[in-house]
């Protein structure tokens, strides 16, 4: 019962979504609803035992003073700081508020400012001429670049922005819709796969059936 | 509350039954479940199931797992960075079970490092019971199963902070990414990891086709539990699943055919559409 339980709730639910998804049988019959609800519900107590989880870990740390256990205790005070905070101001509080705007924002945007560098980086890696695919690359690649910068304009005219217009439009666009084809229904037959109980993986074990 | 109201009364537009125009996605949905079925049946029949072609990305994973035993360093599993209401998520859990399992089989250690709650919990479970199955409960380490953050640039800096320290021999990202891909996939490039990604956010493909040794295009990712299964009935699925895209291809060809010689034709929009 231990697997049966799980896969029986699995194929009910997924009937249910499929069921108020293709059908409709009155108001009363949507069951999408209660059923998002439960999801919400499932959310928050897994976060809520995430929370406990991450405490014992690092009272845990702490106590044995594994390597970095100062780390541990920055880490136990600013969650219950911030949750003690949270809890008396809600979410619009003012403080609340001020360490998300002045700590969370800029020291996310600092990490996502870094993704230019790495993408330099393996720009360089993919466009080395080693192959035929890789001198195609470059030259679509180089075109498209001198398009959507002034340069670009300025050698060559609207040249520059007809030609990365239509690789982007035509080229770029056949190929892009060609892999979501695929994923829509690569994404479709799992689910039928989860649903037909075919494949298990979610509830542990080898993941097939 | 007006507007509530109006809400709550407008009637939804149905043919019979259905609610409007669902009657070709679930005619889609039926057509794939009867395939499905159809294949699963020759399967377990016994009859012949048409091959499917190799896919490098997941014949390499045990070779990432080769050499991260031979070099006696841990292999790094991430499903991306959403959770389990994502497809995607879903066909990294079939992927976790036989990465955890040759990594008990061979004593090496598994990591795999979570930036949602849930799919944490559900990785720990798959890779709890894969030990078990391969006789080894004693080697699983709870504490290698991470939840790292659920903020996707302090996940992202925890995964390159652990690719630093543990210096790991492989890393396989399969599952929904966004723009930490080319930073997560990078470090490893730059770390010398065997790489194996997948994704079917078609935004970052470019950048683990360019970053990582083995790319899972789009819907390969969906077929990987499949295939790495190597069982008939599941093979079968997968067949199932392409001659779906044959459906589909051939309906596009008489589209584009229809556009080309009738402009002004609406027969296939109507139909599609309409229902």
């Amino acid at each position: 019962m231990r697997k049966e339980g799980p896969m029986i709730l699995t194929v009910i639910s997924s009937l249910v979504v499929v069921f108020s998804t293709y059908f409709f049988l009155g108001q009363k019959w949507n069951l999408m609803e209660p059923l998002n609800n439960w999801f919400q519900i499932s959310y928050a107590i897994a976060l809520a035992l995430g929370f406990v989880n991450l405490t014992v870990i690092h009272v845990k740390y702490i106590q044995r003073k594994r390597e970095g256990w100062f780390y541990s205790i920055v880490l136990l005070l600013c969650m219950y700081a911030y949750l003690v905070l949270g809890m008396i101001q809600t979410q619009n509080g003012l403080q609340f508020d001020w360490i998300y705007v002045n700590a969370m924002s800029p020291l996310s945007a600092t990490m996502f400012s870094l993704v230019a560098f790495f993408i330099t980086s393996a720009a360089y890696r993919a466009f080395r001429i080693r192959t035929k695919e890789a001198t195609i690359l470059l030259v679509c690649a180089l075109f498209v670049m001198l398009g959507r910068a002034p340069i670009g304009d300025a050698i060559w005219g609207n040249w520059s922005a007809f030609v990365s217009k239509w690789v982007m439009g035509t080229l770029n666009v056949a190929g892009m819709r060609g892999i979501n084809l695929g994923i829509a229904v690569g994404g479709f037959a799992t689910a039928l796969r989860i649903m037909l109980g075919l494949e298990r993986a979610h509830i542990g074990g080898s993941g097939t059936q | 509350m007006m507007w509530l109201l109006a809400q709550e009364q407008a009637p939804v537009p149905t043919l019979g039954i259905f609610s409007a125009g669902s009657v070709i996605d679930f005619a889609i949905v039926l057509g794939l479940g009867v395939i499905i079925w159809v294949m699963v049946a020759r399967a377990r029949t016994g009859r012949k199931i048409p091959e499917i072609k190799k896919i490098a990305g997941l014949e390499a994973v045990d070779e990432a797992i080769g050499r991260a035993t031979e070099m006696g360093r841990p292999v790094v599993f991430i499903p991306g960075i959403l959770s389990v209401d994502n497809p995607q998520t879903l066909a990294a859990f079939g992927m976790v079970s036989h990465i955890a399992r040759q990594c008990a089989r061979y004593d090496t250690r598994f990591l795999a490092l979570n930036c949602d709650p849930l799919p944490y919990a559900v990785i720990e479970e798959i890779t709890r019971q894969a030990y078990l199955e391969e006789g080894r409960p004693d080697a699983f380490n709870p504490d290698d199963i991470r939840f790292l953050s659920a903020e996707q640039f302090a996940f992202t800096g925890a995964v390159i902070g652990i690719f630093e320290r543990e210096r790991p021999a492989a890393n396989i990202m399969i599952g929904a990414f966004y723009a930490e891909a080319m930073m997560l996939a990078e470090t490893g490039s730059f770390q010398g990891m065997i790489q194996i990604g997948g994704t079917a956010m078609t935004a970052q493909l470019p950048f683990f086709v360019a970053a990582c040794d083995y790319s899972l295009i789009g819907e390969e990712i969906y077929a990987a539990s499949a295939y790495l299964s190597k069982e008939p009935v599941m093979y079968g699925t997968v067949v199932a699943q392409d001659w779906l895209k044959i459906v589909l291809a051939l309906i596009i060809v008489v589209g584009a055919v229809l556009a080309t010689v009738s402009p002004d034709s609406t027969v296939l929009r109507d139909i599609l559409g309409g229902y």
